[in-house]
């Protein structure tokens, strides 16, 4: 008996590192957004859409959200995709927000980096510079007279970059959005990837933004994208 | 194996190693070292707890007061999810338990209340097909504006 529950501890151990193969009876990602939708092709063919699936919930998700099984005709891409992993990787777990508090959103994302929430264990670490930042964390409301020194900052970040956009003033003015003297939405000036709600946010909900930052960056597929041109 | 990780567990105690007893106690509990290395690069955290309930998702949820408040209750998520755990896993019955918003295990508490037309929890859907996107039927007021960037070659 407890040989069989040993092996079976094996087998299930085992199967936790086979990421990249698909199960049986799922068709890759690639056939069914090709179809879809034709204008976005190299961007949509190789985004992940194997993260949740509604048909069955108990599916084990691979790590990957790359779908491209280890066959002899795509060996290339393949590659190609795991190259993307192992890029992912690194530049998810090693992000640098840079401080931009404005308001009291700069209180909570000061908390995040305090030892309760703790975002050094994620790999991040508060850069004073643009120049050595990938995230910009926008906390507080942008106001007319920041607006021209945040486009600036944005600017200055070295690629890739991504923006946070926290809280109600951040996000489309808040409070503030009244005002005359007050930006609707920091989206007005810079892209941004993550909004997160609250005013202002608790930091739990700021670094489950990150989070979700993390998982955004899993599915980046440059070198993907770079291959099929 | 989990005999010889009791019997080195013993030595080591009697010798009066306590803490690296501690530690073969832990890898004996999280089933072996293969599976304990598994639960350090999920959960960068190896834990002996008593497994105090299971969720509808298959999350399990173990308590240990040894370790201080804040890190007593802890949850491991589903198997299949595999590395994709994520916070919005857990259903809010049990989110209660987890936040110390309560003391009682969901079973046993009283005021949680059972309506039969509440939904089963959704996990957050963000980035994924399911997720949720809003939409206006209703002419903008504003003109969004478009950064111009320079072609790339």
């Amino acid at each position: 008996m407890a040989l069989l529950k040993r092996s079976q501890n094996l087998l299930f151990s085992m199967n936790q590192f086979q990421f990249y193969l698909v199960k049986k009876g799922v068709t890759s990602s690639v056939t069914l957004h090709n179809k879809e939708n034709t204008d976005n092709k190299a961007v949509d063919s190789v985004s992940g859409s194997n993260e949740v699936s509604s048909k069955n919930d108990k599916e084990y998700r691979p790590y990957s959200p790359f779908n491209v099984p280890l066959k002899r005709e795509n060996l290339a891409e393949f590659v190609v995709a795991r190259i993307d992993d192992v890029l992912n990787l690194a530049r998810k777990n090693s992000l640098w927000p840079l401080t931009f508090g404005l308001a009291c959103c700069a209180v909570e994302m000061m908390h995040i980096a305090a030892p309760r929430y703790d975002m050094d264990r994620f790999g991040m670490i508060f850069r004073a510079s643009p120049r050595q930042a990938d995230v910009l964390i926008v906390a507080g409301t942008v106001t007319n007279k920041m607006a021209p020194a945040l486009r600036q900052i944005y600017e200055q970040m070295p690629n890739p970059k991504w923006v946070i956009s926290m809280g109600s003033c951040a996000n489309g003015g808040g409070y503030y959005h009244y005002s005359y003297a007050v930006v609707r939405g920091c989206d007005r000036i810079i892209p941004v990837d993550i909004y997160v709600p609250g005013c202002p946010p608790s930091a739990e909900a700021l670094l489950y933004g990150l989070l979700l930052l993390q998982k955004k960056i899993k599915r980046i597929a440059l070198i993907q994208k770079w291959y099929r041109k | 194996m989990e005999r010889v990780l009791l019997v080195y567990e013993k030595i080591l105690r009697k010798i009066g190693l306590e803490k690296f007893g501690n530690l073969i106690e832990i890898i004996r509990i999280n089933d072996g070292p293969v599976n304990s290395l598994k639960k350090l690069t999920y959960y960068d955290d190896l834990k002996k707890g008593t497994l105090v309930g299971t969720d509808e998702f298959g999350n399990r949820y173990y308590n240990n007061n040894y370790y201080f408040f804040g890190r007593n209750r802890w949850v491991e998520y589903a198997d299949h999810v595999g590395f994709n755990y994520d916070g919005s896993q857990v259903p809010p019955e049990w989110y209660g338990w987890l936040h110390y918003k309560t003391d009682y295990l969901p079973e046993n508490d009283p005021t949680r209340p059972n309506y039969p037309w509440v939904l089963k929890p959704s996990e957050n859907l963000t980035g994924t097909k399911a997720a949720y996107m809003c939409y206006s039927t209703t002419k903008p007021k504003i003109v969004v504006w478009t950064p111009q960037s320079k072609q790339k070659a």
